[in-house]
């Protein structure tokens, strides 16, 4: 994958601009954000079928001082593609960049997209577009990233941004010296769950699973660790054996994961262990007998009416009531114990 | 909607639609965030391909109970001008080959705590107004940056909603349709689905460049910054695995006391209402004794007789409170002790483990 690629940093060369409203030329960090990508390659699934490329609009933050761009969402924007003429639908991009804003109002307009790793003329003219004034980007430079969808190949992604090449002024608008820039991909701490799932999916055959419990999850986890327990040993014999070279780095490090183990008194381990687990015993205990406290008194504030007639059915509402209420007090009571019981932890 | 009679069974959902809802859901945390799904029914099954947040809108409480949303995101979905917005990015939708077909709503939560009113409002106007094959999908954010993802399909159960229509929670009406806390919401499994294209990056995200044998590091250095320490981002997450136990449970009890306060407070409204319907009864009685005593000194007179259901007209009987927030209370309350269960199976395994691995002898007793 390209984060792994070295990239020269080339001063953009300015272009013709007015002076005071010079460009920024540092050097740009792409950051991708997952769903960026997810959201382009399903795009790319839903392209037209004579369609080689489709592209798209890149919508995310940037640091206050522009050297890194943050792509958080995308959104497909329609063009056709002849040999000789491009188009663009300016106005679907306008209203649905209008209609993103008001969901996102943080996200800015940052670059585009495309399904394929070609640079051409259109490329450039459609950089242009994106990195022009009033709509674009400027003063900041227009991310360009590719994502190549090729059937059979591996999915590729570069980033890119210009920087304008006038050949002569006439062809200035559709050429462009595209540079390629260093990205990542990131994942916060909330996508680590989603891409555990989604990553549960991907040896199935029908590709979809279904959502773990918590003790599924849980279980995953151990295997996990356990198999790499298991390699770690592994390694650890071949080398005692001889098969396989000694690494000195390598022992010092198994010896410092080792040295974290705590080292407490048995007696304060029993204690902790038998604290907490009366703790979460006691709270599902306390849940439950709530749960069904609240359902008894509800049930007999409503299902009172069916013992005996209509005349009955007042009082006996009545009576339902009042155990409700004895129910509810129930209920507090036990959760002063259990008050106290924390303050106890 | 020609397959109507095939009921919905089963949610499938994206892997594009689980990171855009984590995105957002997380982004807006802890307050809660709303936003529109739209996919197509394939025989039952839902599959949802695509979403879109909603905009937070300031909006007037217009909500027909008497409390007001506290919050204008928790009521997006249901607000005139998101429907507006929702017509027009679905419109736009389409025209780049996205499933056009509005399928839903999505909602973040926090602890569980999605079982209110607004869920229940918001649903059923999708249920009601736009199509009836839709789904709320809620995504916990507090109990997936915990470990495992929770992402939840509901739909509100055809008795609720006919009861919810004309607003039918008096003891009577519930007697009668033998509504009960369990039958609010119908909850559909939910399934996560990759495209072939999703399916091939994944794996090639999953391993970076295993062609050549590696080089053993040179040094500790080495070792720590190379390319295999980064943590795989795919493998089950680790976090699953610490014994923080007390946050969890903290949270827990604090909602469960909310929720008893709740509980206390309404048991005191239908307490307040049982009190006062009697005294009117005991008054109605009083007068119509009153009156057939009159009625039979007019009678022994050969006086005129003075009507005897007057009293409907001198005498209100209070309104009864609807029961429906003791119901939804309920309902929450079985969503936390359904939580804390899972949350303690796991727990106490951990904590045994944790026992067993520190104090090597004693798990043989």
């Amino acid at each position: 994958m390209a984060d792994t690629d070295s990239f020269v940093h080339l001063a953009r060369p300015l272009g013709p601009v007015a002076v005071g409203s010079a460009p920024t030329t540092a050097p740009v960090n792409v950051v991708i954000q997952p769903q960026a990508l997810f959201s382009i390659l399903d795009h790319s699934l839903r392209r037209n079928a004579d369609q080689e490329r489709v592209i798209g609009t890149l919508l995310g933050t940037r640091s206050e001082d522009g050297t890194e761009v943050e792509i958080r969402s995308t959104f497909a924007v329609g063009h056709t593609e002849t040999t000789d003429q491009v188009e663009v639908d300016m106005e679907y991009q306008k209203q649905m960049l209008a209609l993103h804003l008001k969901a996102n109002p943080k996200e800015v307009l940052v670059g585009w997209y495309a399904t394929s790793s070609e640079l051409n003329t259109f490329s450039a003219l459609i950089q242009n577009f994106y990195s022009g004034q009033g709509d674009g980007t400027w003063p900041h430079p227009a991310v360009h990233l590719t994502v190549s969808t090729e059937a059979g190949k591996d999915i590729e992604t570069r980033a890119y941004i210009s920087a304008p090449v006038g050949v002569t002024a006439e062809r200035a608008a559709d050429s462009a010296a595209f540079i390629p820039v260093p990205y990542e991909i990131r994942y916060g701490e909330a996508e680590k769950s989603g891409l555990e799932a989604i990553a549960a999916a991907r040896d199935a055959e029908e590709r979809s699973a279904n959502i773990f419990t918590d003790i599924e999850a849980l279980e995953r986890a151990i295997e996990e660790v356990l198999g790499m327990i298991d390699r770690v040993s592994r390694y650890v014999e071949s080398v005692i054996d001889e098969e396989a070279p000694a690494s000195t780095a390598m022992g010092q490090y198994l010896l410092n994961t080792l040295a974290l183990a705590p080292k407490v008194e048995p007696a304060d381990i029993e204690r902790d262990f038998n604290n907490h687990i009366q703790d979460v015993l006691v709270v599902s205990y306390l849940a439950n007998t709530i749960r069904t406290q609240m359902e008894l008194s509800n049930r007999l504030a409503t299902a009172q009416l069916t013992l005996g007639g209509e005349g009955s059915g007042e009082s006996g509402a009545q009576r339902g009531g009042q155990r409700g209420g004895k129910g509810g007090r129930g209920g507090q009571q036990r959760t002063q114990e259990r008050s106290g019981e924390e303050a106890r932890a | 909607m020609a397959e109507k009679e095939v009921p919905l069974t089963a949610v499938k959902v994206e892997a594009l639609v689980v990171m855009k809802i984590i995105k957002h859901g997380s982004q807006s945390f802890p307050t809660t965030a709303t936003g529109s799904i739209v996919g197509m029914d394939v025989n039952g099954t839902l599959e949802i391909t695509n979403s879109f947040p909603f905009p937070v809108v300031e909006m007037p409480a217009e909500s027909h109970f008497d409390n007001a949303a506290p919050n204008p995101a928790a009521a997006a979905p249901r607000a005139k001008a998101n429907a507006v917005y929702q017509a027009e990015m679905v419109r736009m939708l389409r025209e780049v080959n996205v499933d056009a077909q509005n399928v839903g709503w999505y909602t973040s939560a926090n602890m569980g705590n999605f079982v209110n009113m607004n869920v229940i409002e918001n649903q059923f106007f999708y249920q009601k107004e736009m199509n009836e094959r839709t789904v709320a999908l809620v995504h916990d954010v507090s109990r997936s940056a915990q470990g495992s993802l929770s992402l939840r399909a509901f739909r509100l159960s055809p008795k609720f909603m006919t009861a919810f229509k004309e607003n039918k929670f008096t003891s009577e009406e519930l007697q009668k349709s033998n509504l009960r806390y369990q039958d609010i919401f119908v909850e559909l499994p939910v399934e996560i689905h990759n495209s072939h294209l999703i399916t091939s990056f994944v794996h090639q995200l999953q391993s970076p460049i295993q062609s050549a044998p590696t080089d053993l590091p040179a040094s500790l250095s080495a070792l720590e910054s190379g390319p295999f320490a980064k943590s795989s981002v795919l493998a089950p997450n680790f976090d699953n695995l610490s014994l923080s136990i007390d946050p969890f449970l903290e949270k827990n009890c604090d909602l469960l006391l909310d929720s008893i306060e709740v509980h206390h407070t309404e048991t005191n409204n239908f307490q307040y209402y049982q009190r006062s319907l009697a005294r009117e009864q005991a008054k109605i009685t009083a007068w119509q004794n009153k009156r057939k005593t009159e009625n039979a000194n007019r009678a022994t007179l050969k006086q005129p007789l003075l009507p005897e259901d007057e009293w409907q007209r001198l005498f209100k009987l209070p309104q009864e409170p609807s029961r429906l927030d003791s119901m939804l209370n309920s309902r929450q309350v079985e969503q936390y002790a359904r939580q804390v269960d899972s949350f303690v199976a796991s727990t106490t395994g951990k904590m045994f483990a944790v026992k067993g691995n520190l104090l090597p002898g004693e798990t043989a007793k």
